[in-house]
């Protein structure tokens, strides 16, 4: 389900592609060529351990992303929020790991060995999350869904996956409908919500009220599921399905786009392997 | 509790994809055994388009406020799908909030999947009789699935509290001597404490009201009673 911006839940549940039918090289790739590729440079890139190795690191993702033309706000977007966390959590490292001492101020001691582990992690962390980015925003879902599926992931796995993707705007907006709902009956958690001359009720009490919130979104989609397997069903759901190859056979510029890559992943392994030795 | 991408090295990632595989294929051979491993799918994956959204909900805790995991009622109610619907969340969690990652999705199903495993083995053992409508005249006893309920929640939560700190503590070379490591572990597994109670009693809240509106939610327990004889009509 594609569902566009303006009918989204107001609060940011969004897993659209909107840049998904550009036409550069990177939308043009085969899908499961480019899952292949792209996850085995991911790895490639996890494996890095040699501060030398991140700037090169940066400078390939960085291609990628440039050639995928994907808007920088996009990328902008997605590294806030993961970025925030990354950044308490390395912030730490060069004041607590290490033995070569960069700086003391006081008690506060730099350590050399810290500061190249925080900035290696950092380097991976923006590098993997921009593949990342290439991976899933350059097809729509459905299209990477069904490269995984013709790939070997278990049909049940993309069933489920395509089914969850498929509702999850739908419960998503019947959840803030039943919460809304709550809210002006003088219910829930939020005082915004609540009259002035609602009681202010304990704490206990409350929680109840939460949980039979969930409670009721779970009979609810599960009441939704039994409608969906009939109509699955009559659409011959339940018949036995081999993995199907994907429809779109690969060219050859698909395939030396993985050699290329592939390579790349190759020279990132031996290279770090040899700076590590 | 979800590892970002790049904080771990790739042999740890790796690693966690090697055993989510394994527990993944586990699962899926649990699923397959059943007579129509395909009519169970929608259900599941709607439950579970259904506990990603009721995971947003965020709970007062004075003084802050916290955002439920809900893995170990995840594991409650889907039983044998737990681990994929798991792994389908955290999928979506990563897509959409950036919270987790692609290379350590493998690991993160670990951490969140394997105490919703066992939360569903702790729930699956309960006593007989004490889920659904009254099996062979027992009558249900809210009490005894409360408590495994309860149960189920709290472990849900604290076993994926100690793996991401076990973890994160155990790979990143903080240069701590083992003691301090163990104590800052226990000292966070600590902080831990009141979510765990507060999972605990929501996975309990949400049971008995399941119980009291839907029983057929609930997964049969393991052992059940024998059927007892039909009462004969006298004439």
């Amino acid at each position: 389900m594609t569902r566009s911006p303006c009918h989204s839940p107001s609060h940011g549940l969004d897993l659209a592609t909107p840049h998904a039918h550009l036409n550069s090289p990177l939308h043009r790739w085969d899908p499961s060529h480019k899952i292949l590729g792209i996850l085995a440079l991911i790895f490639a890139f996890a494996l890095v351990q040699d501060l030398r190795l991140v700037p090169p690191m940066m400078a390939i993702s960085a291609t990628y992303y440039g050639l995928s033309q994907l808007p920088l706000s996009l990328w902008w977007q997605r590294l806030r929020y993961p970025g925030l966390f990354m950044g308490g959590v390395v912030f730490l490292l060069p004041w607590v790991s290490g033995s070569t001492v960069v700086a003391q101020w006081g008690s506060l001691t730099l350590y050399q060995e810290g500061l190249t582990l925080a900035l290696v992690i950092v380097g991976r962390f923006i590098s993997i999350l921009t593949l990342g980015l290439v991976l899933l925003g350059t097809s729509p879902f459905l299209t990477t869904v069904k490269a995984l599926r013709s790939l070997g992931l278990p049909s049940i796995l993309a069933d489920m996956i395509l089914l969850t993707y498929r509702y999850l705007y739908d419960l998503d907006a019947m959840f803030h409908t039943m919460q809304q709902a709550m809210g002006l009956r003088g219910y829930g958690w939020r005082s915004s919500h609540l009259p002035q001359e609602s009681p202010i009720q304990p704490w206990g009490q409350r929680l109840q009220q939460l949980a039979n919130l969930a409670g009721t979104l779970l009979i609810r989609s599960y009441e939704q599921s039994d409608r969906v397997y009939q109509a699955m069903g009559l659409r011959g759901y339940s018949l036995p399905q081999a993995p199907r190859p994907f429809p779109i056979p690969p060219t050859p510029s698909h395939s030396l786009g993985l050699i290329l890559t592939l390579a790349i992943v190759l020279i990132f392994v031996i290279t770090d392997w040899i700076l590590v030795q | 509790m979800h590892i970002a991408d790049g904080l771990l090295p790739a042999q740890v990632c790796l690693g966690g994809y090697g055993i989510t595989g394994l527990l993944l294929h586990q699962s899926l051979r649990r699923i397959d055994r059943r007579p129509n491993p395909k009519a169970e799918v929608p259900k599941a994956s709607l439950l579970t388009a259904a506990f990603f959204v009721a995971s947003s909900l965020y709970i007062p805790l004075p003084p802050t406020s916290v955002h439920l995991v809900l893995n170990g009622l995840v594991g409650v109610i889907l039983a044998d799908y737990a681990f994929p619907a798991i792994l389908i969340g955290l999928l979506f969690q990563a897509l959409v909030f950036g919270h987790g990652g692609l290379t350590t999705l493998g690991i993160n199903g670990v951490i969140m999947g394997v105490p919703a495993l066992l939360a569903s083995g702790i729930f699956r053992y309960r006593p007989a009789g004490v889920a659904r409508e009254p099996i062979a005249g027992s009558q249900p006893r809210p009490f005894t699935l409360g408590l495994f309920a309860f149960c189920a929640g709290a472990v849900g939560v604290g076993l994926s509290a100690l793996f991401f700190f076990g973890i994160v503590l155990a790979t990143l070379p903080l240069d701590m001597a083992t003691h301090t490591e163990r104590r800052i572990l226990y000292g966070l597994l600590l902080a831990h404490g009141p979510l765990m109670v507060l999972e605990g009693i929501f996975t309990l809240l949400v049971v008995l009201f399941l119980h009291r509106v839907k029983p057929s939610l609930l997964p049969p327990p393991a052992r059940r009673v024998a059927p007892a004889a039909p009462l004969q009509e006298t004439p």
